[in-house]
C-alpha cells in the first residue's frame, strides 16, 4: 500500500511522463496479497458482503490494466461539413492491444455553437453531427460538454478548442489541378488577437494571412458564437501590399490565383476509447454494495452495548474501579 | 448579497451551540465530582437534558439559517454550492451540520462529542468569514447528474469522518486528567472506540461511493474517469489511508489511542484535501472546465 502510495504520488499531475511501472508493480504486489488473503482467510472468503468487496477491488486491478492495455486516445479537428478521417487523428496513444474498429467510425460535423456569458464564460457547446443511419441516409445528432458522441465503443467529446477555417483554393499558372483546402485558424475567441496562419500550395510559396472576423464577441455581456452568423475578410499581404478578400474574390500571386472560397469552422474533439468502462463501473458499484451488505450485517448484529441499562451497569464499573484506584494511591502515599 | 446576513446568524447559532455545549459538560462534571456515584448512576440530570435541548435547538436553527442562507444564494446567481471556495465552505457547514445534528439527536453518547466537533466546524465558520463572498460562473460540465451523487457522497464521507473524530478526540482527550473527569459520565473507551470505528465504516463506503460518482462524472466532464490531478490523487490517498487504518484496526487490533489518532489523521488527511487541495491545483475542480 506504501508503494502504491507513492507510486500514486509520483504520478500526480504528470501521469504521461511518470513511468507507468510506478502503478503497476505495487498494483501487482497488492493483487497477489489481494488473492493470497481471500484464499487463505476464512473471515474474508466465508463472509458474502466481505468476499464481494475484496473480489471486487481485485476485479477493479484487473479491469484498469486491462483498460490501459486496450485504451486508445487522441485529438481531431474537423471542419465543419467535412467527415471524421483516421488519419485527421492527432496525439494518439494507444496500449499494445488496442484494436477497436476505429475504421467503421463514420460522421460529418455539421454547425455548432457556444454560449458564452459577461466576462467570457463559456457556457454550453451544441456541436450537430450526422452519423449514417440503418437505411443508407444520415442521421442527426447533438453533442457537446457532457455529452459525447459515441459510436463503436469511441467516444468523442467537444472541447474548449474549436475556431474559423478560410477555405481557399489555389489556382496555379503551370495548370495543375486546382487545389482547395481549409486553413485551421488558431483557437477562437482564446485567440481572437492572432487570427493569423500561412498555407503553402503545391508548387507555390509559403501564403502568409490574418483573418478579421465579426462574430458579435464582447466581454460585456453574454454572446453565442455560432459560425454561420460570422463573417470574416481575409487579408493577404502581396508583394507588400495588403489585400482584403471577402468570400468569392480572389487575388493574383507570383505563380498563381488564391481565391477565398468561404468561412468554415473546426470544433476540436478529444478521443477517448476503453473498452472496459462499463465493467468497471459495475464492478466497482459490486464492490460497495459487498462492502455495504458486509458492515450492515456487522451493525445489525454485533451490539455496542449502549442500552441505558448496559450503560448503567457499565458506569457503575467504571467507577468503582475508579473508587478502588483511588483507594489505592491513597494507601501507597 | 442578500445571503449574508444569514449567513452570520447561521454562524451565530452554531457559535452559541459550542458555547452551550461546553458550559453544559462543564457543569455535568462538576455535579458528578460533587454528588457521585449515586446521581451519575442514576442518570443524567434535568439541567442536564435542558442544556442538551438548547443545544440541539441552536444547531438546528444554524442549520435552518443556513439552509436560508444557501437558498437565498442559489435563487440569486442561478446555481447551487458547487463552485467557489465561499460557497463550498457554507455548503459543507450546512451538510455537517445536519447530519452531526441528527446524529447529537439519535445518539445520545454523542452529546459530549460537541466540545471537539463544534469547535472544528469553527474552524470552516472563521475562514468563511475570511473569504470574500464573490459569485461564481457555472461550468458547462456541472450540468450533470453525477454531480448531485458525487457532492451528496462526498458530504456524508466527511460528517461521518468528523463524528468519528469526535469521539477519537473525547478518547485522546481523556488521557488529561482534567478531561477525564469532564468525561466521567460517558462509558468506557472500548464503547467510543468501537462506536468512533462504526462511522469511520461508513465513512469509507461513502468515500468509495464519491470516487466511483466522481469518476463516472470525470468520464463525462473531461472525458477520462481517472487522470491523477491533485483532487484525485489526494483523495485516492486519503481512501487507501482509511482502507489501511481499518485493516490495523481490525487484523492488528491496535491500541484504543492509537486507533483515535488514526481515524484522527483520516480526517485531516480528508480536510485537506477538500479544502487544501484545490489551492494548489489549477486543473480540474477549480475554476471554468
Ligand atoms: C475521479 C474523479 C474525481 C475525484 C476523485 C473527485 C474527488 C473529489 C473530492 C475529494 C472532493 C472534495 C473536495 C471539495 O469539496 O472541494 C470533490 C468535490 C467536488 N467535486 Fe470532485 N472528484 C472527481 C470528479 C469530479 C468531476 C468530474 C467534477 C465536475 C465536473 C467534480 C466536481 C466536484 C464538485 C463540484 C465538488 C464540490 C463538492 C462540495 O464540497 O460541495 N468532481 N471531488
Amino acid at each position: 500500500m506504501l508503494l502504491l502510495a507513492i507510486g500514486a504520488a509520483l504520478s500526480y499531475d504528470n501521469p504521461a511522463d511518470t513511468s507507468i511501472w510506478v502503478l503497476v508493480v505495487p498494483m501487482l504486489l497488492l493483487a497477489v496479497n489481494l488473492i493470497a488473503a481471500i484464499i487463505s482467510n476464512p473471515r474474508i472468503n466465508r463472509r458474502g458482503g466481505l468476499l464481494v468487496f475484496h473480489l471486487g477491488l481485485l476485479g477493479i486491478v484487473l479491469l484498469a490494466a486491462i483498460g490501459r492495455l486496450s485504451h486508445m486516445e487522441g485529438r481531431v479537428e474537423i471542419v465543419t461539413g467535412s467527415e471524421f478521417t483516421r488519419e485527421s487523428l492527432s496525439d494518439v496513444r494507444s496500449g499494445p492491444l488496442h484494436n477497436g474498429a476505429l475504421d467503421q467510425v463514420r460522421f460529418v460535423q455539421g454547425p455548432f455553437t457556444v454560449e458564452y456569458r459577461a466576462r467570457m464564460m463559456r457556457g454550453l457547446t451544441h456541436s450537430y453531427v450526422a452519423i449514417p443511419d440503418s437505411e443508407g441516409g444520415w442521421r442527426e445528432l447533438v453533442v457537446g460538454d457532457d455529452r459525447p458522441l459515441l459510436l463503436e465503443g469511441y467516444r468523442f467529446y467537444t472541447t474548449f478548442n474549436k475556431g474559423f477555417a478560410p477555405i481557399l483554393s489555389w489556382i496555379a499558372d503551370d495548370g495543375r489541378p486546382v487545389e482547395t483546402g481549409a486553413v485551421h485558424m488558431p483557437s477562437y475567441p482564446l485567440f481572437d488577437f492572432k487570427q493569423s496562419n500561412s498555407w503553402t500550395p503545391q508548387g507555390g510559396e509559403e501564403i502568409k494571412f490574418w483573418l478579421q472576423l465579426e462574430t458579435g464577441l464582447t466581454d460585456k455581456e453574454a454572446w453565442v458564437l455560432d459560425g454561420r452568423n460570422a463573417t470574416g475578410t481575409l487579408v493577404v499581404n502581396v508583394a507588400g501590399e495588403r489585400t482584403e478578400l471577402l468570400p468569392g474574390q480572389s487575388v493574383e500571386m507570383p505563380g498563381g490565383t488564391l481565391r477565398y472560397e468561404q468561412l468554415s469552422t473546426w470544433m476540436g474533439y478529444k478521443l477517448f476509447y476503453d473498452p472496459t468502462l462499463q465493467w468497471m463501473f459495475l464492478t466497482a458499484f459490486m464492490t460497495v454494495v459487498g462492502l455495504g451488505v458486509h458492515f450492515w450485517r456487522k451493525l445489525t448484529t454485533e451490539p455496542l452495548g449502549l442500552d441505558d441499562k448496559q450503560q448503567a451497569k457499565r458506569r457503575k464499573i467504571a467507577q468503582d474501579s475508579t473508587a478502588v484506584s483511588r483507594a489505592k494511591t491513597v494507601q501507597e502515599s | 448579497m442578500t445571503e449574508l446576513p444569514w449567513l452570520y446568524a447561521g454562524l451565530l447559532a452554531y457559535a452559541l451551540a459550542t458555547v452551550v455545549a461546553m458550559v453544559g459538560i462543564g457543569r455535568l462534571s462538576s455535579a458528578v465530582a460533587a454528588t457521585a456515584p449515586s446521581l451519575a448512576a442514576a442518570g443524567i440530570s434535568e439541567s442536564q437534558r435542558n442544556n442538551e435541548r438548547l443545544v440541539l435547538a441552536l444547531m438546528t436553527a444554524g442549520v435552518v439559517l443556513l439552509v436560508v442562507t444557501l437558498a437565498d444564494r442559489w435563487v440569486r446567481i442561478g446555481h447551487g454550492p458547487f463552485v467557489n471556495l465561499f460557497e463550498l465552505l457554507i455548503s459543507q457547514l450546512f451538510s455537517l451540520g445536519l447530519v452531526y445534528t441528527i446524529a447529537y439527536w439519535r445518539i445520545p453518547v454523542l452529546r459530549t462529542t460537541a466540545v471537539v466537533v463544534l469547535p472544528l466546524m469553527w474552524v470552516l465558520g472563521v475562514w468563511v468569514l475570511a473569504l470574500e463572498p464573490s459569485d461564481s460562473v457555472f461550468p458547462p460540465t456541472y450540468h450533470n447528474p453525477w454531480l448531485w451523487a458525487h457532492v451528496g457522497f462526498g458530504k456524508f464521507f466527511l460528517a461521518f469522518s468528523l463524528i468519528g473524530t469526535g469521539l477519537a478526540g473525547v478518547i485522546l482527550l481523556r488521557g488529561r486528567p482534567f478531561f477525564r473527569r469532564l468525561f466521567s459520565h460517558l462509558p468506557n473507551d472500548v464503547i467510543l472506540d468501537k462506536l468512533a470505528w462504526r462511522f469511520m465504516l461508513l465513512a469509507l463506503v461513502f468515500d468509495s461511493l464519491m470516487l466511483i460518482a466522481g469518476a463516472v462524472w470525470a468520464q463525462d466532464a473531461w472525458g477520462r474517469y481517472w487522470a491523477w490531478d491533485a483532487l484525485e490523487t489526494s483523495s485516492f490517498l486519503n481512501w487507501l489511508l482509511l482502507g489501511a487504518a481499518i485493516h490495523a484496526r481490525t487484523t492488528y487490533k491496535v491500541p484504543i489511542r492509537l486507533g483515535a489518532i488514526l481515524i484522527i489523521s483520516v480526517f485531516v488527511f480528508a480536510f485537506v484535501t477538500y479544502f487544501g487541495t484545490p489551492f494548489y491545483s489549477e486543473a480540474a475542480h477549480k475554476g471554468v472546465i
